[in-house]
């Protein structure tokens, strides 16, 4: 998809920073722009819950889609239950038409999808900052409690849950891992599958 | 009296006044900045309220205190005048600042850790939920592994993909 005026931003979100997203970067080999999110800036900024997550943003910077599923591939199909490529074959089609894509969202879509923040889950965010401020300033053990708050307050975010999971032995720490809590889901899908329009024949 | 013993008393008052506003060492996260100030507990109802001076507020969050408000560049919030005194007190001729009242004001959250004494300030409503009014995509700068800093805005003209994943 070059050469269509068309950019991909690839964000880690990563409290360890550099460190932790490098070995990714590298493995990548990848040529879009790459950049390192350690305090989680662009979760918090756009609500994201979940990831992989993307946004789709028009030449005037305005959001065509808004937070969504965004595997690049199908090879983990068979955990995730989210068929990717009509997503993929979606964003070729905005790239080519535009606005006239049928997958560039209208107002009332985007109005229905893109809800303002409450307050529970702003204060969840403050929390999930406090958290990664204290860890980052060497105080581990003091960030817990603010990563536990975070995830009370905002029980829909995977993000503030893995992040905080990640930095220590979770099931020391919080009484249970990534692998319990998706055995909880029951066959559900982790992470909520993409709402496309349909295709036309 | 003689003249300099006027002099020391009242340097000796002046003194007593400055340590008469007790303050603690307290670390204050705004936009993400880390800034470490020098606290204050003058609300005895509030005992977690953070009081600063005008010259820390500056510091920490780039605000200041202006005739029409708490200002920083074009942004500006009027304090409601009649609870002037909850937002701002004068003691030892020094002008404090109640960040808390103010960030209860914006309906910005706070998180506090009160054994580190540190105090995170979180997304302002009007950065938070503008884009749920009209769709513009919220700007921000990031480094990349060069530590080389990129801005969405830098992108403008151009269809944009974001996608974020991770290491966890």
């Amino acid at each position: 998809m070059k050469n269509q005026n068309f950019e991909i931003i690839s964000i880690a979100e990563d409290t360890g920073g550099v460190k932790a997203a490098a070995p990714w970067i590298e493995a990548g080999k990848v040529e879009y722009t790459v950049l390192v999110d350690k305090q989680h800036v662009v979760t918090r900024l756009y609500n994201m819950v979940n990831v992989p997550t993307a946004v789709w943003i028009n030449e005037q910077g305005r959001i065509v889609r808004p937070n969504e599923v965004a595997y690049s591939n199908n090879k983990g199909m068979s955990v995730t239950k989210v068929d990717t490529e009509p997503w993929i074959n979606g964003l070729r089609d905005w790239v080519k038409n535009g606005e006239k894509s049928a997958f560039a969202m209208s107002e009332a879509e985007l109005r229905e999808r893109v809800k303002p923040q409450n307050p529970d889950w702003a204060l969840a965010s403050a929390e999930f900052g406090l958290a990664e401020y204290l860890y980052q300033a060497g105080q581990g053990e003091a960030a817990i409690p603010h990563y536990k708050e975070a995830q009370r307050l905002n029980p829909e975010s995977w993000n503030f849950k893995r992040q905080a999971w990640a930095l220590s032995s979770s099931k020391d720490k919080y009484g249970t891992t990534f692998t319990d809590e998706v055995k909880k889901l029951n066959g559900k899908p982790y992470y909520e599958p993409h709402r496309l329009p349909p295709v036309k024949k | 009296m003689k003249s300099w013993m006027y002099a020391m008393l009242v340097g000796l008052l002046f003194a007593l006044s400055i340590q008469a506003t007790e303050t603690n060492k307290a670390v204050v996260v705004y936009d993400d900045k880390a800034t470490e100030v020098g606290a204050a507990k003058l609300s005895p109802a509030k005992p977690n309220d953070l009081w600063i001076t005008l010259a820390d507020l500056k510091t920490a969050t780039g605000f200041a205190n202006k005739p029409q408000g708490v200002c920083r560049d074009e942004l500006c919030f009027p304090l409601p005048k009649k609870r002037r005194a909850e937002f701002l007190q004068t003691q030892s001729k020094m002008t404090w600042f109640n960040l808390t009242e103010f960030a209860r004001l914006l309906k910005q959250p706070v998180a506090q850790d009160a054994e580190h004494a540190t105090w995170y300030f979180g997304l302002r409503p009007e950065v938070q939920n503008s884009y749920t009014n009209n769709f513009k995509a919220p700007n921000f700068t990031l480094p990349d592994k060069n530590g080389k800093l990129h801005s969405l805005s830098d992108f403008r003209g151009k269809k944009v993909l974001i996608v974020t994943w991770a290491s966890w």
